[in-house]
């Protein structure tokens, strides 16, 4: 569906990864003084984000860090097309985004996963509107179910699954719909300890294996560090960016075991401080 | 849509509940013991009527289960019975496929344009809130007293409540889920298909149930108001003669009908709303 688009990307080696990771790959998300005020009763509008400018690479893992309302959610939001900028422009892969763009895909802090849908439908439905041809879905949902660990419950309701499994049923839905640009509102926000650090271990594992580039919003710093190549730290009233980080800690990269490295609590404490939190 | 929800529910819940979400027996045996209690039930009451009108109250008031049963018996022989019920359904058929068409229709509009859902709130809750049996005049006068003012009686009780359960139903969709099928870039239409039409199926269902009950109303209230045919016909006929079997026949006819359609939707809803939380 998105072959016009990908073609524009780098001219020759049309879609393909080769072409992708050529040195002129342009970048997949530019953010030009974006800002966005949402009617309130006061007259005024109210500012939620102001003046942002940030550039997200192309097979980049960029975090977004900041306390609630510093418009991090909403920042996704205008990336996806969901909801235009007051403000500035939003480019992905080169043009003006004034409707959801082709390639990017969402994943919510909740899973909206249809509740009358198996978890075979839920995934396949990334199939269908990314038009994978009917004959293919079959074979990808399988293997998708495999990844995920999910095969045993390939016909089950999502009311029948743990929260923890219904956000691998979005992530393989994700997977599915196959997008170059993954934008994840904080996925794991609901998610108990350790299935939190059972999903960002598999995202990683994913990420690595699929090559794409992920916007992560979480309020969590430690799996923001854990997972990102860069953290972007933001603040509230009005939203905006004050800092940003790149962090270089070795890749292939254990989400758990990573922690345990002197540089990851520096990051943290230096991130924390930004925040505001001594 | 294939329904995994027996295997689903049995693999997670295996506590030995009677009846399930809906109150019905999760179990065969359970399933017989309630129709054996519902039977009960129906014998019992019809015993009690028996009685009662062989031992204290003149069968001339209350008729007795006897007579009717036979005079249903020879209504049905004759042919009559077919003749009026026929009369009867098909006016609450037509009349409820009519409210169902236009009441989704209407309600869809009024959920998709809020601002002329929040100007058309008053005048809709006004003719909602009119006793239609002081229409069923005015009815007569534009559909005349045939098969036409009947429709027009069912449609105006069915109608708004298509149409209120459609609105409350779109607007209960799940805005995240409209938002990451957006996302997606699914079409309108899509989104329509496979997000909003099956979140208002149970409110369509809902629907459906009540208005089989107002359904039959309206079709026996056109009846009583001018027909030559019909339930509602036979019974007023019947009430005329002081013929208090004949009314009883018709009004057992016309429960039994309610119940049979009643029925309908319950397996209307099996087949169209699978196993929810």
């Amino acid at each position: 569906m998105d072959q016009s688009v990908r073609s524009d990307e780098t001219g020759a080696a049309t879609g393909s990864a080769a072409g992708r990771r050529g040195p002129a790959a342009r970048p997949r998300v530019v953010l030009e003084g974006v800002g966005k005020e949402f009617p309130s009763s006061g007259g005024h509008g109210l500012t939620v984000l102001d003046d942002i400018d940030l550039v997200i690479e192309d097979r980049e893992f960029l975090s977004i860090v900041g306390p609630s309302g510093c418009g991090k959610s909403t920042l996704l939001r205008l990336i996806s097309g969901l909801m235009p900028p007051s403000r500035g422009r939003v480019l992905v892969d080169g043009a003006v985004v004034t409707g959801p763009p082709p390639d990017v895909g969402f994943m919510f802090q909740r899973d909206t996963l249809m509740p009358w849908a198996t978890v075979a439908q839920n995934i396949g439905l990334g199939l269908e509107l990314n038009g994978t041809p009917k004959g293919a879905h079959e074979a990808r949902i399988a293997e998708l179910l495999d990844l995920l660990g999910l095969a045993k419950f390939r016909d089950f309701l999502p009311a029948a699954l743990s929260g923890g499994m219904r956000q691998r049923v979005a992530l393989g839905r994700l997977l599915a719909y196959a997008p170059a640009l993954y934008l994840m509102d904080e996925p794991f926000g609901a998610l108990d300890a350790m299935t939190k650090m059972a999903m960002g271990r598999e995202l990683l594992r994913i990420w690595s294996r699929y090559d794409k580039s992920v916007v992560f919003v979480t309020h969590d710093i430690e799996e923001a560090v854990g997972l990102s190549d860069r953290v972007v730290v933001m603040a509230a009233h009005p939203g905006r960016i004050v800092s940003e980080y790149v962090i270089d800690l070795p890749r292939p990269r254990d989400f758990r075991a990573v922690r345990l490295l002197p540089e990851f609590r520096a990051l943290c404490e230096t991130i924390w401080r930004d925040i505001g939190v001594e | 849509m294939t329904s995994p929800s027996i295997e689903t529910s049995a693999a997670i819940d295996t506590s030995p509940s009677i009846t399930d979400t809906r109150g019905r027996p999760a179990t065969r045996a359970g399933w017989f013991r309630l129709a054996a209690e519902r039977i009960a039930v129906v014998a019992a009451a019809i015993a009690v009527w028996e009685l009662a009108a062989r031992t204290v109250i003149d069968p001339f008031w209350i008729s007795s289960p006897s007579l009717v049963g036979v005079r249903l018996w020879q209504l049905a022989v004759s042919g009559d019975l077919l003749w009026h019920a026929q009369a009867t359904v098909w006016q609450a058929l037509l009349g409820s496929a009519l409210g169902l068409v236009c009441g989704v229709a209407i309600g869809a509009l009024l959920a998709r344009y809020s601002r002329v859902a929040a100007a058309v709130d008053p005048i809709l809750m006004g003719l909602y809130s009119l006793p239609r049996i002081a229409l069923a005049p005015l009815f007569i006068i534009w559909f005349g007293i045939g098969l036409l003012s009947k429709v027009m009686m069912v449609f105006s009780f069915v109608v708004f409540i298509f149409l209120l359960n459609t609105m409350q139903g779109l607007r209960a969709v799940d805005p995240d889920l409209v938002d990451l099928m957006r996302s997606m870039r699914a079409t309108p239409a899509f989104i329509a298909r496979r997000v909003q039409l099956p979140s208002i199926l149970p409110w369509l269902v809902t629907a459906a149930r009540i208005s089989v009950g107002l359904a039959l109303i309206g079709s026996v209230l056109g009846e009583l108001l001018g027909a030559n045919r019909g339930l509602g016909w036979y019974v007023e006929h019947a009430s005329g003669r002081l013929d208090t079997t004949g009314v009883f026949a018709g009004l057992v006819a016309l429960m039994v009908i309610a119940v049979a359609l009643n029925t309908l939707v319950d397996l209307a809803e099996r087949w169209l709303v699978p196993a929810r939380p």
